[in-house]
């Protein structure tokens, strides 16, 4: 992508569009303008309706792509590397046990160094069997080595899943994307939300290069991904210099990510935080850790708190994966106690994921805080601001000595 | 390399003495319709006491004529050096200006397929009429056709092998033929597809940086390996670029884990050309079973012990169940059988330019069969002979017809014989399997039955 193609679209050339709209629909009107080559769908819920828009985009004219019909989500995956191989800008979306049977394929992804963009209408695990949302599908691929990036409303939705691209893409990430989307809450969310106009978003997007590094072309033959590793000779070396290549990636996502985020708030005037937002978080004694949806509930809970006197903010942590372990240091720098609210599970150290990964970043703050970890909105139970009001009087209760040993069930007693 | 090593091949049965080859061969050797004067001779077949051959049954005939033998006996005893073998053609030319009339030629062929013209008293013999032979051309049953011994010979050598040298496969593996040869036939402009197997595992993607192959290949998993090649394909359709997506998969892989992304791009109509090479199990990770292994096989994962006796279950018929997906071609080839193979080869590539193509070879693993290895195309060509294997084409357009029907097969006991791994069956396991090739035949002509009933 050359800079001359992007200047080309500025800022006031953007025709602002405002229509109300699902999140599933969000993501696929961002996938739209972005110009795919290459669609592969299977459905399930609650990512459905969003493959549903994708296929009615493409049959109305509205969208210039091969949409594959795929036999199950493994198929769904492998039909994108195989095209993103040849060179095609890919999307898909899935969730849950789509998530789970497409383990294999995106497992590989990374490695192959593939800028696929996936939209992860998150959903919580079965068994028990349930189809509503949660967040226990990603945390269970957090280490497959997917950059994860959460929204919080059904804007940030659209907006995050067309940089979604620009970071998959970068020279110095390409790694796949999982744009994560809180099932149920923003799926089926509706809101209003701005479009971008097309020819900012070509601007922005630039000229497109998938496979310059690996590539099935016969104009120039490779072997991709031939075997290697072993116990000696040059293959275990070989290995690892592919490895060290993608956790520096990885980490390189960290930068690209913010400034991504800030041509995007130049170009089109709307502004995230790219990794961490502080949330009124100046001279806040205690923070509640967000991910996702949950986030503007959080926020009225805050305000209310604020109102009456509390020093409680909120870190949001949107980007995921890789983990902002500095910029999380940074946030909570201040506080004396935080909450981490978890809407997943962590069957082995018995608290929620993200509890779990903030502990690593306590150890940078170079002081004890206390900090429980909250688990709630599991299956898709609502997480309200009346439950964020109780889990502020908890966290405050920290800031006391009184630390719990296990984990905090937000609902149970709803 | 030399070119069209071809001969004319006589079906008995087809013949019903009609004469017209001969004088078809008369007139455009002689100009004349003396047929005594033919280079081939058309004759009853009949005992020395002139009995009917076949004892009174329908006349039968035999044919005298020059096979264009590889090995030609009339060259070796010519002392004028008038006879030789084109090495072009393949045909047995006479110079007429060298030839001293010895007839030693007659007495050398044990075709009579050389032999004075009446005329003038001097040899003469068939010479293919440059490729087009008059007789072929004149004779209405079917009972004369012209065939090239492998047309495979004569163009092979002439396109690029696609494989680099010094693949590692087992001594005596014939699947690298069907590689070597394959690819050769589907050219450059091609990105393979070569799941975990024997097939990556002789290095045709290579280690360590190192590559077996010259065109794009890749590992796909053992899973996705027609998913992958529809998102290649697709993407290139897409752009304007005419590709062959081509997969060089083993049994296990398309039969077992693999089979999911098998038959959804096969309903899809992804244009991929399919190669299966089945080796019955997963031979280059140690000769597990997979459901292509046939029943009673010895395999690593079903030993032969006290209580179970090899694989309990009847293979899975894979190229039946691509049948079964309507794609746009289907087959079952052998690597006994290479001009069977060659001639499928070119509709499959043809098919995989509008539609999902499969081509199912069976290729003997001397490895895991345990079989010495110069009986590799042996043990190939039994399966066949028995109907073990049945080498079968079949399209939406035509149905399925058989390309090397076997009138009376051997028992399959001939087969199983061959290899060490069905060395335990008893006698009720070797029933059974016989019972199962019949089974497996009748289905098939009954398929074969309906296609031609069309």
């Amino acid at each position: 992508m050359t800079m001359a193609v992007r200047e080309a679209g500025t800022a006031a050339a953007t025709r602002p569009r405002h229509i109300v709209c699902e999140g599933n629909e969000a993501a696929a009107l961002a996938v739209a303008m972005v110009r795919p080559d290459m669609l592969s769908v299977y459905p399930i819920t609650p990512q459905s309706s969003l493959v549903e828009h994708l296929a009615k985009l493409c049959a109305d004219g509205r969208m210039d792509a091969e949409i594959v019909d795929a036999e199950g989500e493994h198929s769904v995956l492998s039909v994108l590397q195989g095209a993103a191989l040849a060179g095609g800008r890919t999307f898909t979306a899935t969730c849950g046990p789509g998530l789970a049977f497409m383990f294999e394929p995106y497992w590989r992804t990374p490695g192959l160094r593939l800028p696929i963009v996936m939209a992860l209408v998150t959903r919580d695990g079965i068994t028990p069997q349930s189809v509503w949302g949660g967040h226990q599908d990603a945390m269970t691929v957090r280490e497959a080595g997917w950059i994860q990036i959460y929204c919080e409303t059904v804007q940030e939705v659209l907006d995050t899943t067309i940089m979604a691209f620009r970071i998959a893409e970068h020279r110095d990430v390409m790694l796949p994307v999982n744009v994560c989307l809180d099932g149920n809450y923003l799926s089926y969310g509706a809101a209003r939300v701005t479009l971008p106009d097309q020819a900012g978003v070509d601007a922005f997007m630039g000229e497109r290069n998938i496979n310059w590094h690996a590539a099935l072309d016969p104009l120039r033959p490779m072997a991709v991904d031939p075997l290697t590793g072993g116990s000696g000779g040059k293959g275990p070396a070989a290995f690892l210099r592919y490895r060290k290549g993608q956790c520096r990636s990885m980490q390189n996502a960290l930068r690209v990510i913010t400034e991504v985020h800030d041509e995007y708030a130049a170009r089109f005037g709307r502004a995230f935080a790219p990794l961490v937002e502080r949330y009124r978080m100046d001279d806040a004694e205690m923070a509640l850790v967000t991910l996702g949806s949950m986030t503007g509930a959080a926020k009225d809970a805050v305000d209310e708190a604020r109102a009456a006197g509390r020093r409680v903010g909120i870190v949001k942590i949107k980007t995921f994966s890789p983990f902002p372990v500095e910029a999380l240091a940074q946030a909570l720098a201040g506080v004396g106690a935080i909450g981490v609210v978890d809407r997943s599970v962590g069957f082995r150290w018995n608290c929620g994921p993200v509890f779990q990964e903030l502990l690593g970043v306590l150890y940078r703050l170079g002081r004890p805080v206390p900090t429980a970890s909250f688990i709630g909105g599991l299956a898709g139970a609502d997480l309200t601001v009346e439950h964020f009001h109780a889990v502020i009087a908890r966290t405050a209760a920290l800031l006391g000595g009184d630390v719990p040993d296990g984990p905090i069930w937000v609902n149970e007693n709803d | 390399m030399g070119h069209a090593y071809a001969t004319i091949a006589f079906e008995a049965a087809r013949c019903d003495g009609c004469q017209d080859c001969m004088r078809a061969c008369a007139t455009a050797k002689c100009g004349s319709d003396d047929i005594s004067r033919a280079r081939l001779q058309v004759l009853p077949a009949v005992l020395p006491a002139g009995q009917p051959l076949d004892g009174g049954a329908p006349a039968s005939f035999e044919l005298a004529m020059c096979r264009q033998c590889g090995d030609p006996r009339c060259v070796a005893v010519c002392p004028a050096g008038a006879l030789a073998k084109d090495v072009e053609t393949g045909v047995i030319t006479r110079n007429a200006d060298t030839c001293v009339d010895c007839l030693l030629c007659t007495v050398g062929c044990a075709y009579a397929g050389i032999a004075p013209d009446p005329a003038d008293g001097r040899v003469a013999k068939c010479d293919m009429c440059d490729g087009a032979p008059a007789c072929v051309a004149a004779c209405p049953t079917g009972a004369l056709r012209h065939v090239t011994t492998a047309r495979i010979y004569n163009e092979v050598g002439d396109w690029e092998d696609l494989f680099a040298p010094g693949l590692a496969g087992c001594q005596g593996c014939n699947s690298e033929l069907v590689m070597r040869h394959a690819l050769r036939r589907v050219g450059p402009d091609t990105v393979l597809a070569t799941p975990p197997g024997c097939v990556p595992g002789m290095g045709s993607v290579g280690y360590n940086g190192l590559t077996g192959t010259k065109v794009p290949v890749f590992h796909p998993l053992l899973t996705n390996t027609a998913a992958m090649l529809a998102g290649v394909k697709r993407q290139y359709k897409r752009v304007g670029r005419d590709i062959t997506a081509m997969a060089i998969a083993g049994d296990g892989g398309a039969s077992d884990v693999g089979f999911q992304s098998l038959s959804g791009a096969a309903e899809r109509g992804e244009e991929i050309l399919f190669l299966v090479i089945d080796n019955e199990g997963y031979m280059n990770t140690g000769m597990q079973r997979s459901s292509c292994t046939p029943y009673g096989a010895w395999t690593s994962t079903t030993p032969v012990g006290r209580e179970t006796k090899g694989k309990s279950q009847d293979a899975k018929n894979l190229p039946l169940l691509m049948v079964g997906h309507r794609c746009a071609y289907v087959a079952t080839a052998s690597t006994a059988f290479m001009q069977d193979f060659y001639d499928k080869l070119d509709k499959a590539i043809a098919a995989s330019k509008h539609g999902f193509a499969y081509l199912h070879v069976y290729s003997p693993c001397t490895t895991g069969w345990r079989f010495p290895t110069e009986r590799n195309i042996a043990v190939a060509r039994t399966a066949v002979e028995t109907n073990f294997v049945m080498l079968w084409e079949f399209t939406p357009q035509d149905g399925l017809h058989l390309t090397h029907p076997i009138e009376s097969p051997r028992p399959v006991a001939d087969y199983l014989k061959a290899m060490g791994r069905f060395r335990h069956l008893t006698d009720d396991q070797i029933g059974h399997i016989q019972a199962k090739v019949e089974e497996n035949r009748a289905v098939i002509a009954q398929i074969a039955a309906g296609a031609a009933a069309r």
